[in-house]
């Protein structure tokens, strides 16, 4: 690392960018959209206009590539009471209602320049006027003046050449994405991914490298720099808990024509997060039974560091489940994730992966009090995928139609919408929503044990055991005994492994033949996002010896507090099923103890544990490297541990920023390779 | 025949090449002060005490057969990334036979190692090592009442069985435990490394948490 690099990389974590912030109050704004009856494109066009026109260019020393935000708040384009009424009136909305957890089309932009844009933009609107088409002329005089909000602020900053003409090299690209990036926070965006960085951004790297302008130290340098800038406002971007912001990248993997796509930008960019250890960008990498190991060796030197990734996503089972789900097939090989984890194909999709879940704790928990009187354990499976059909049912029903509010400028730079002279958030070429399924570990135990406590060593009746769940256990140690004795997720077990089998084939088509009025399919998955924690408060102890309070693993992991053999058994029983069928998405998350890295050929180690997971068609992985010590100690003192980084869901944040909630869940989760 | 094994653990990342399972052999004929497997010593069944006050019971008992199918549930990462099976402790040597059982089985797929105190009669020692593909051997103090006082043994029972490991041929490394104030002085290296005559010596630094177990077993971790 350089000593510039350094320079910005300690200020900015002392936080130096705050001293250019200042509060704004938006309120009079929204107060005139509501007396003004201002449409909704409209006031996200005014909206980003004034917040650009309120940001004043700040500039940290030795800086090259330059956007901070300087304004705190972000307008408010709706008061609650006209979102409560539109809810009422029917319309069902994504969290906030407006575009998140997307990734646009970064890379044709950056090519030729907000100018060219323009120009598009201005010949479409002939058009639209032409033919009388008012929604496309509103749309598309928003979207014109939305770029050139975003020009000027680029021209106060004095930034020659782009975002008005095209990159022409490495650092222009960069320059010219902070931009894109930065205005679609501004518009009101959140959850904003990078996507395929490695692809759209190689040609000025590759032109740079060959014409000698560029060596590779230089290029790792201009990378760093830009990655230091995804950390100095992330603070004031929307998430559940600090760091779950979804500046997510998609690293390796396969070009749109099926050809290798891992190159010296993907190992550059690896480089450059090992170097820095920062939560972002978050990095994602795309693996296939072809990847040879060495390039797991270069994403676990990052685990290494206890950065929580890569995330390392499978196209071997992920490409063909997005072909069955009807996404083309050069458009599946064009994957990235949208924030977590959730698969989305950038610049195409406006799907809403994570719309919401389904809880299977709770599922469980109401099949078995309405089958207390089932005769066999096969009766109370039947009931729990009963109540979990019916909830998909009830969710297909409640987002029958939701609405998207209107981003133009994200709408420029995705695909396909200037030409259709159409806002984005009135559909793209995919529309799909996805649909978390949670608590999975913990219902197929609770299954588990349910069927030999109940089933067949008949200590307790299920009615009874119903009962005990509402005292945990109380009264019964023995129970609680066998329950916890009874066979779990992850030990390689097929007494529990072929219940998960079952769910998740169960689950991979609970939503078969249904859709929404997009047009789009309901994809469920095996994520959890913040659901762990707040699905274990909807219910009493589980079947499984949870007691009452304890939190859900989050995603696709183990119970916490099971004994489980080690990872090995960990990764056979959590690949068992076909997990084709629920690629939304949602990754095996296991910890490993740092210690694991003690030794020289730990790196090989976890590396090869990776590779098997994706040989045997595990679809998704994260890994954390953690040490239970070191994480109780930074509750105590968290100014000791300002920079100790975990994975929480699907992100990566420093430990101290989160929730104690969050924390505790972290602690107690099974660390293997102690 | 039936082995007594007090934990298998997976995914072991100090003991030999590639992925690993390593074997607890329970019971040992030592007893160094700073053991950090106490459930490793006795050769009995035991019961551990969690700070929840949840019984743990401690020793089971395998026949080479079915420990030898329980491990090869993992031949195929193990085969593949050029490791094994490890048999540690307490001290497999006490259990030789069952050892040298469960190897034969294992050996046609994955690789086989051992971590040894080395306490155990020559031809004992000699019987086994033949059989793996690399040693791990403790070498815990180079001084004969050092040994006797921190270990309860006798050292030159060690010394000649590392004698005879080197003379098998046999791929091995030296492990020394370093223990503050008994063993870790510059002296103290100096008498390694004379003693082991040109094998490789590893030192592993002390454990912090060597004591973490024996409150669990209703005892004092004395160091």
């Amino acid at each position: 690392m350089t000593e510039r690099i350094k320079s910005l990389l300690d200020r900015t974590f002392a936080k130096e960018q705050k001293k250019f912030r200042r509060d704004v109050d938006w309120k009079p704004l929204l107060d005139k959209f509501i007396a003004e009856g201002v449409d909704d494109e409209t006031r996200a066009r005014m909206g980003l206009e004034a917040m650009l026109a309120a940001e004043e260019p700040a500039f940290m020393e030795g800086e090259t590539i330059h956007f901070l935000r300087t304004v705190k708040q972000i307008p408010d384009l709706h008061s609650d009471a006209e979102m409560d009424a539109r809810r009422a009136a029917g319309t069902a909305f994504g969290e906030k209602g407006v575009v998140f957890n997307l990734t646009a089309d970064f890379g044709p932009t950056i090519a030729v320049g907000l100018d060219a844009r323009l120009d598009e933009i201005a010949a479409r609107l002939a058009k639209a006027e032409a033919e009388g088409d008012a929604e496309g002329v509103n749309f598309l005089r928003n979207a014109d003046l939305s770029v050139r909000a975003v020009l000027g602020l680029a021209d106060r900053y004095g930034i020659e050449h782009v975002p008005h003409k095209g990159a022409r090299t490495l650092h222009e690209a960069l320059q010219f994405l902070r931009i894109l990036h930065y205005a679609m926070w501004c518009e009101g965006e959140y959850h904003c991914g990078l996507g395929r960085i490695d692809q759209y951004l190689f040609p000025y790297y590759d032109a740079d490298i060959k014409s000698g302008r560029l060596t590779d130290e230089a290029a790792l340098e201009e990378l760093e720099e830009f990655f230091i800038a995804c950390n100095r406002d992330s603070d004031l971007y929307i998430g559940v808990q600090q760091g779950d912001n979804g500046q997510s990248v998609m690293l390796g993997g396969v070009t749109r024509d099926g050809k290798n796509a891992f190159n010296d930008l993907s190992r550059l960019c690896m480089k450059a997060c090992g170097e820095l250890k920062l939560v972002d960008p978050k990095i994602n990498l795309r693996v296939d039974k072809t990847t040879p190991l060495e390039v797991y060796e270069a994403g676990t030197e990052l685990t290494k560091e206890g950065l929580g990734f890569p995330q390392y996503a499978n196209d071997d089972v992920v490409i063909p489940a997005l072909q069955k789900w009807g996404y083309e097939l050069e458009d599946a090989r064009d994957y990235s994730v949208a924030a977590c984890w959730e698969f989305l194909i950038p610049g195409v999709g406006m799907d809403i992966n994570n719309i919401d879940a389904v809880s299977f704790v709770g599922s469980l928990d109401a099949a078995m009090r309405g089958a207390s009187a089932a005769a066999s354990y096969e009766d109370v499976e039947k009931a729990f995928f009963g109540e979990i059909q019916r909830r998909a049912d009830a969710l297909v029903k409640k987002y029958a139609h939701v609405e998207i509010l209107p981003g133009p400028f994200v709408s420029v730079i995705s695909t396909g919408c200037v030409a259709r002279a159409r806002d984005i958030c009135k559909g793209a070429k995919y529309n799909n929503f996805g649909i978390h399924g949670t608590g999975i570990a913990v219902a197929v135990d609770s299954l588990a044990a349910l069927k030999d406590v109940v089933f067949e060593k008949r200590l307790v009746t299920l009615s009874e055991l119903v009962k005990l769940l509402d005292t945990d256990f109380a009264g019964r140690p023995d129970v609680l005994s066998a329950a916890e004795a009874a066979p779990k997720m992850g030990n390689a077990d097929p007494r529990a492994d072929e219940i998960a089998k079952r769910l998740i084939a169960f689950w991979g088509h609970a939503f078969d033949g249904k859709r929404n009025d997009r047009g789009g399919i309901f994809r469920p998955g095996t994520g959890s996002a913040m659901y762990y924690i707040w699905h274990a408060r909807d219910v009493p102890a589980s079947p499984s010896g949870r007691l009452r309070g304890q939190p859900l693993s989050a995603n696709y992991a183990p119970s916490l507090d099971v004994p489980v053999k080690g990872p090995i058994s960990v990764v056979r029983s959590f690949t068992e099923p076909d997990l084709g069928p629920v690629c939304n998405g949602g990754p095996l998350t296991i910890e490993i103890h740092d210690s694991a890295f003690a030794m020289p050929d730990g790196v090989t180690k976890v590396a090869q544990l990776v590779k098997f997971f994706v040989e045997r068609g595990g679809h998704q992985m994260q890994i954390n490297t953690i040490n239970r010590e070191t994480l109780v100690d930074a509750q105590k003192h968290p100014d000791l541990h300002r920079h100790l980084i975990v994975r929480v869901w699907g992100w990566s944040g420093y430990f101290v920023e989160l929730d104690k909630e969050y924390q505790d869940q972290i602690i107690k989760r099974v660390e293997l390779c102690a | 025949m039936t082995g007594r094994v007090f934990e298998i653990r997976e995914f072991t990342l100090h003991d030999g090449p590639g992925v690993r399972t390593t074997v607890f052999l329970k019971g040992c004929p030592l007893r160094c002060a700073w053991c950090h497997n106490p459930e490793g010593q006795s050769f009995e069944k035991e019961t551990m005490v969690r700070k929840d006050g949840r019984r743990v019971p401690c020793g089971e008992d395998w026949s080479p057969e079915a420990l030898a199918e329980e491990l090869l549930k993992n031949a195929d990462i193990m085969a593949s990334s050029g490791g094994g099976v490890t048999f540690s402790g307490g001290e497999p040597l006490s259990q030789s036979d069952f050892v040298l059982a469960v190897a034969a089985l294992l050996k046609p797929k994955v690789g086989v190692a051992i971590e040894t105190s080395g306490y155990a009669p020559g031809d004992v020692y000699e019987r086994v090592i033949s059989q793996m593909d690399f040693v791990y051997q403790d070498l815990k103090h180079h001084d004969a009442d050092a040994f006797r006082k921190w270990c309860g043994g006798e050292l030159g029972v060690v010394l000649d069985n590392i004698a005879r490991l080197r003379r098998s041929g046999v791929r091995h490394s030296l492990r020394v435990p370093l223990i503050p104030g008994v063993n870790d002085s510059e002296a103290d290296r100096g008498a390694f490394a004379a003693l082991a005559g040109g094998s490789p010596v590893e030192y592993l630094p002390y454990n912090p948490a060597a004591g973490a177990k024996y409150p669990m077993l209703g005892r004092k971790y004395e160091l």
